[in-house]
This record gives C-alpha cells, structure tokens and sequence, in this order.
C-alpha cells in the first residue's frame, strides 16, 4: 500500500516537473535564490536581490540572456531550505544559489546541496565562522562567496577603536545566539592579542526581563570600558541597568547599535564617551548610490539588516555569470568572481549604467572592480569578504561618522593579530 | 530525467526519516494515549548523540570521538532514550495536557541547552562534519543518495515491522487499555506506570533514529533543527495519516512533507512576479488550510485506526472498524 502511494506521489511529481525541465534550455539563464521571505526582516532582502536582477536585465541580461529568478522561502528551517535549494538545482538546473539567511540553514544547503552539485553559491547574510573553517579544510570547492563582512573583521574594528581609545581592561556583553558568540570568542582572541585585558565577556539572553545578574558580574570586573555586541532591544535594558548601578560611561558598541532607538532609549547624556563601529558604510560614491537607487525604488531607506550586502551579492554574482557565459558552470562562474571584483580594474557603479559598463568591459575579458552599497569588496580565498570600517558617535541631532577607516588600514590590522 | 530522480530521491529520503519519528509518536499517542509535545527533544537527542560519538575532533568541544557509525548509531538512540527516560519518570504521572506542556517546556529547554552549552554542542554554530556512512563505497554522490534512500527505507520497514507486531500484540493490546481507560487497566493488575514510561522510551528512542539518520544525511545539526516547528511537523503528519495506524503514520509522513514543499515549488513556478515576492507566507497559508480541513473533515485521519478482533466473542465496545 505504502508503495502504490509512492508511485502515485513520483508520478504526479514527475508530471509537475516534467515540462519544466524540458523548457530549463539555454534561455532564460535560471538564478536559485533561497531566503527566509516568510520571516519580516528576510523580505526586504529577497527583493533586494530580485530588484539587481531586474536591472541586469535592463542593463542586458546574463551574457544576453534574461535572467530568471526563482525564489524559494527557506522558514528559517534548515530542512525546507536544503529541499528548495535540492529542488532548484536538480529540478530547475541552476547553476548560482543565492542564499540563505541563517547559518543553520546556509551551511547544510553548502554542503549537501550546491558543492557536490558543483554550483556556486553566495550569501548576503551568514557570518558563522563555522563556514570559514569548512573553506579553510578545501570543502567548499571554491564555490562559495558572501558578501557579510565576517564576525572576523566585524571584531577586529571593535578592537582597533578600543585600543585607539586607550582602553586597557574592557568587558564584553555579548548576544547569546551564533552571531554573538562568534564575536565574543574573536573579541576575546583580537583584545588579547592587541594587549586589551579582558575582564569578563558576559552573554546575554533575549527578552530577560533584567540583566541585573549580568551587570553585576561585569562590575565586579572594574573594567575601563564595555565592548558591547548586541541588538537595540537588549542593548537598551543591558545599558540602562549597567550605568545606572555605576558602570563606566566609556563603551564601544558594533554597528547594530547604530540606531536612534538605542540614543533616545539609553539618554545623550550618557552616551558622550561612546564609540560605535561599523563596516558597511564605506566613503565612496557607490555606497551613497545605492541608499539614493534603494530609496527610488521602494519608497525608504535601506534600514533592516543585509540590504547592501544582498544587493552587492546579487550583482557581483550576476555579473561573475555574465563573464562566464551563459552556459557556464558553477565553477566557472566562482572563478570569475575575482575579476568584478579586481581593485585594478575599471570602477562600476551600482546602478544600471554601471552594470552595461560592466558588461561591455567583461565581455571583452577585462577585469572591472564593482563598487557596491558595502564598497569595493574584494574576496579572500575563503570566500569572506573585508570591508572598510567607520566609527561613529552619538550627538544631539542623530549619528555623525566620526573616522573612516579604509580597507587597506582595516587588513594591515587584521594582520598585525593574525601575526601575534 | 536524473535531476528529477535525483530530487525525488532526496525527497524521499527526508520523508522516510520524518516517518520514523511519526512512528515512534504514533506509539505513544496513537497507541499509549501520551500526548508528546517535545517530539523535537527526542529527535535532537538522537542527532546530536550521533554527532558526538561519530563526528570529527573540534578542539574547541567535548566530543567528536570519530567512533564507527554502528556506536554512533546506538550512541544517539541511546541518548534520546536516556533522555525519554529521565523525562518520562518526572512527567508521566501527568495526564494528556498537562504532559504536553511538560514534555513541550523539556524540548525548549533542551534546545536553549543546545544553543548555549558551547563546550558540549558547539552552541548556535551547531556541529558539522559528520562521516556519511558508507560514503566511500560509491562512485558518485548521485548513487550514494539512491543507496541512502534505500538504507532509510530498510530502517523504516524495519520500524515499521516491529511496531506492527508489537501493537497486535498482547502487550499492544495491554497499552490500548491503558489509553481507553487507566484505572480498568490496573484493575486487570496491569502496572499501567510501568508500561506507560516503557511505551515512552520506546517512542522517543524510535524518534531518536530520526534523528541519527537526520545528522547522517546532512552531516550538520544545529539547534535550528530542533525547533519546536518540528514537533508541529511530526504532529501534523500523524494527525492527518491517522494516529493509531502505522501505514496511517507513514503516510502522513509522505503527504504533509510532500504538501509542505511542493506548495513551494509550484509557487515558485506558477505565482505571477509580482507576489512571487510574497510567496513564502502564502505557502504557510496553503499548509495551515491543508491541515485544518483535515481536521474538520476527517478528525481521524487518512487511515483511521483499526481495531482488530483477535479472538471471537463480544465485539469492541465504542469502536467501530473502518476500512483505510
């Protein structure tokens, strides 16, 4: 009985997909992007990313081919996203995978889905370390990008405004979920090696109704200054209650601090000694073009998370396959990344004037460098990408950069930890 | 023509994994009357167990043994087990719902374990790594996963056998009691206590295999995995097959994960552009509608339970026998 079911369900699945691949020929040039749509904040970057491949398309399309997006949600759930992805490239043939979100799920499509299908794959969002170590070991192939500054260099800025400040013994509060326990133990190891005591690092859970316990424990430390790498929510109900049992003013706070709720909620006047730091605000023309296209396209600004990073992996990724050609393989398109992305080659901008440039130049087998919403990013072997970094602080008015940190300053210190 | 067997095979891969764990629950609902709400403890209990035993060394945690996949095997059944046990001893004097929001609060709690004992699990990264077993036999991944296919299904008969001949058994017979009326039960001199934690072990180490054969196909578990939407999965696919019946269970398996992704290919494929963006909530609707017209509909499932007569003289009291 059981097996009569089965043959019922391959048939009819195999009707459904049947037409479909006979039409997977040369063109369209199909994309797979996989990105949690169901979830608030995952939204606005799947559309990011469908918005890049609506302008390549206006811009010419993959190597004159249109592109195709297929975009599935991945819930967030590590099964339904590996069986979207699974479904992408067996059934539709992709040979790009845009995606995921989570490192739960990004990681689990990488290794059972796009690298033994040898398909590229690239995401604006995942930072686990994890990842890193799986490229290290040669188990991505060479087929994986993303365009998230890793918790690495995110850790090393916060380090290098800290020990710029003078800060000798710090404290960090760190978010207990993968995010912020990548950071606290690259923090622990950046601090260390830059000669910054580390008095405590202490985790903190969501939605506690206090952190007394926490606070109390960091103030036992008698640490110069806190190095905070958390979200608005708790950042605010940490902050309030460590200044207002007596902890230091002098904190150092990680770009996701970067927000007038935290200034408002936590009150200017406590804020004067605070540094923030942030890798995806670069000084150059692009970023800003980016925020001004973001802003003509969807009525606002690109505030939620990812948003320049799932622009910029979508266009690099495009661009890589147009160098390509449409018929290339994932490989084939991974080991034209390095040439959208060459410092030397011509700058593009991010818009569609850029991406014809762009094209044109590829097309005739020159290198371009793209300048996108995080700057010109350029990939290690790892696949990881650096970024120049900002500081910036609290003032009456909003948030003022303070320093701009280039790319080349923020390697040459993350090298001098790396050599210590 | 590869591609879609190639996909098909994956398919049914994930769904024959997920229809142990609907066995292992139709066990103890559909036949023990436990209303498990922490099916994704269990699960996790098995995956990560596997994981500890039989994955690489990570410096930076406990575990990574690198053992043969057999150790690993009965290593992550063992866990679960051990963990239904410890459970089952603290919780099973509850009734019905009251042990659904115990052995619920047990799976979030054991998932926060999972996501913040960084020295055990790895914390929110998870574990990575994990041998696929037999690998090495196979050409390419292509017949591997064919060979994985056929492996799960082997297990799944497996279950599938064992539980059959447990349920018509005397002892499957003495757990229905228990379900339909306790205190009758006992009055028969059943150690109805006994039974219940036995039927409870024996579930949860069933939903365990789940989930060694989980980490042994995708070689990672994260606390992700082990998210409550699990147990709402599990739950969904006995519910619609039928709880009480096993084929019921399997069933159910196939068809709600089969709704559950398909929902999304055929959006990807047929939903205009313009809400292609808007896809992902919809696909929830579609799965939330699928499962509340069920029960509507059909409260007892695809293929309802069937009691059968095993020896001549007064029929059931109550029960009415249907044919699936």
């Amino acid at each position: 009985m059981k097996t009569r079911y089965l043959r019922q369900l391959a048939v009819a699945a195999a009707l459904t997909v049947g037409g479909a691949g006979v039409a997977a020929a040369d063109c369209p040039v199909k994309v797979g992007v996989a990105l949690p749509t169901s979830v608030d904040w995952g939204k606005p970057i799947a559309e990011t990313a469908l918005w890049v491949a609506d302008m390549i398309n206006e811009a010419g399309g993959v190597d004159g081919c249109p592109v195709e997006t297929i975009l599935r949600d991945t819930q967030v759930d590590a099964k339904v996203g590996v069986d979207a992805a699974k479904a992408m490239v067996d059934l539709d043939k992709v040979q790009l995978m845009m995606g995921a979100v989570s490192s739960g799920v990004t990681l689990p499509i990488l290794t059972s889905v796009t690298v033994p299908a040898g398909v590229m794959q690239i995401s604006c969002c995942s930072s686990s370390t994890r990842i890193t170590g799986l490229a290290e070991e040669g188990s991505t192939k060479g087929l994986w990008f993303r365009t998230f500054a890793t918790s690495n260099v995110q850790s090393a800025v916060l380090t290098k405004l800290a020990k710029d400040a003078g800060y000798g013994k710090v404290t960090v509060f760190y978010k207990n979920d993968d995010w912020g326990q990548d950071m606290a133990s690259l923090l622990d190891n950046a601090l260390k090696a830059s000669g910054v005591e580390v008095a405590a690092s202490i985790a903190i859970t969501d939605n506690q109704p206090s952190y007394r316990a926490e606070v109390t424990e960091a103030l036992g430390g008698n640490p110069d200054a806190v190095i905070l790498a958390l979200y608005p929510k708790e950042g605010i109900a940490v902050t309030r209650e460590w200044i207002s049992l007596g902890g230091t003013t002098k904190m150092v706070g990680a770009n996701s601090l970067r927000s007038e709720e935290f200034r408002d909620a936590v009150g200017m006047q406590y804020l004067g000694d605070f540094i923030g730091a942030d890798t995806s605000s670069p000084r150059t023309a692009s970023a800003s073009a980016f925020v001004e296209a973001y802003k003509a396209k969807f009525g606002g600004e690109p505030s939620g998370p990812g948003l320049p990073n799932s622009f910029d992996a979508a266009a690099i990724s495009l661009l890589a396959y147009h160098a390509a050609g449409k018929d290339a393989t994932g490989a084939e398109i991974a080991a034209k990344v390095p040439m959208v992305t060459d410092p030397s080659g011509a700058p593009i901008d991010a818009n569609v004037e850029g991406f014809k440039k762009a094209m044109a130049l590829l097309s005739e087998g020159k290198p371009v460098s793209f300048q996108g919403g995080t700057g010109a990013v350029t990939f290690d072997a790892n696949g990881d990408v650096s970024a120049p970094a900002v500081s910036w602080v609290f003032t009456e008015s909003g948030i003022d950069e303070k320093q701009y940190i280039p790319l080349e300053e923020v390697n040459a210190f993350i090298q001098s930890l790396n050599e210590r | 023509m590869i591609g879609v067997i190639s996909y098909l095979a994956f398919f049914g891969t994930v769904a024959a994994i997920l229809a142990i764990a609907v066995l292992g629950l139709n066990l103890q609902w559909g036949n023990t009357g436990l209303f498990n709400g922490g099916v994704a403890a269990f699960f996790g209990a098995g995956a990560y167990g596997a994981m500890m035993l039989g994955g690489p060394a990570d410096p930076q945690q406990l575990g990574g043994f690198a053992l043969p996949y057999p150790i690993a095997f009965a290593g992550g059944i063992g866990l679960a087990a051990l963990v239904a046990w410890a459970v089952g001893l603290l919780t099973l004097r509850l009734r019905h719902d009251y042990l659904a929001i115990a052995t619920f609060g047990v799976a979030v709690a054991l998932e926060a374990v999972a996501r913040n004992a960084e020295w055990l699990t790895g914390g929110a990264k998870g574990m990575r790594g994990f041998p696929r077993p037999f690998e090495g036999l196979f050409a390419d991944q292509f017949t591997y996963n064919l060979a994985f296919l056929g492996f799960v299904v082997i297990i799944l008969i497996a279950v599938y056998a064992g539980l059959e001949r447990l349920v018509r058994s005397p002892y499957g017979r003495v757990l229905r009691a228990i379900r339909e009326d306790e205190v009758a039960a006992r009055a028969l001199g059943k150690n109805a206590t006994r039974l219940r934690l036995e039927a409870f072990v024996l579930g949860s180490a069933i939903i365990g295999v789940a989930g060694v054969l989980y980490v042994s196909f995708y070689a990672f578990i994260s606390p992700q995995d082990m998210a409550p939407i699990l147990t709402f999965q599990i739950w969904a696919m006995l519910i619609v097959g039928g709880a009480g019946n096993n084929r019921g269970a399997v069933l159910g398996a196939f068809l709600i994960w089969g709704a559950w992704t398909s929902s999304g290919f055929l959006l990807s494929k047929f939903a205009p552009t313009a809400v292609q963006i808007y896809t992902g909530p919809i696909q929830y609707i579609m799965i939330g509608l699928v499962i509340v017209g069920m029960l509507l509909w059909r409260p007892q499932g695809l293929l309802p339970e069937r009691i059968e007569r095993t020896k001549t003289g007064n029929e059931a009291p109550g029960e009415k026998a249907s044919q699936g």
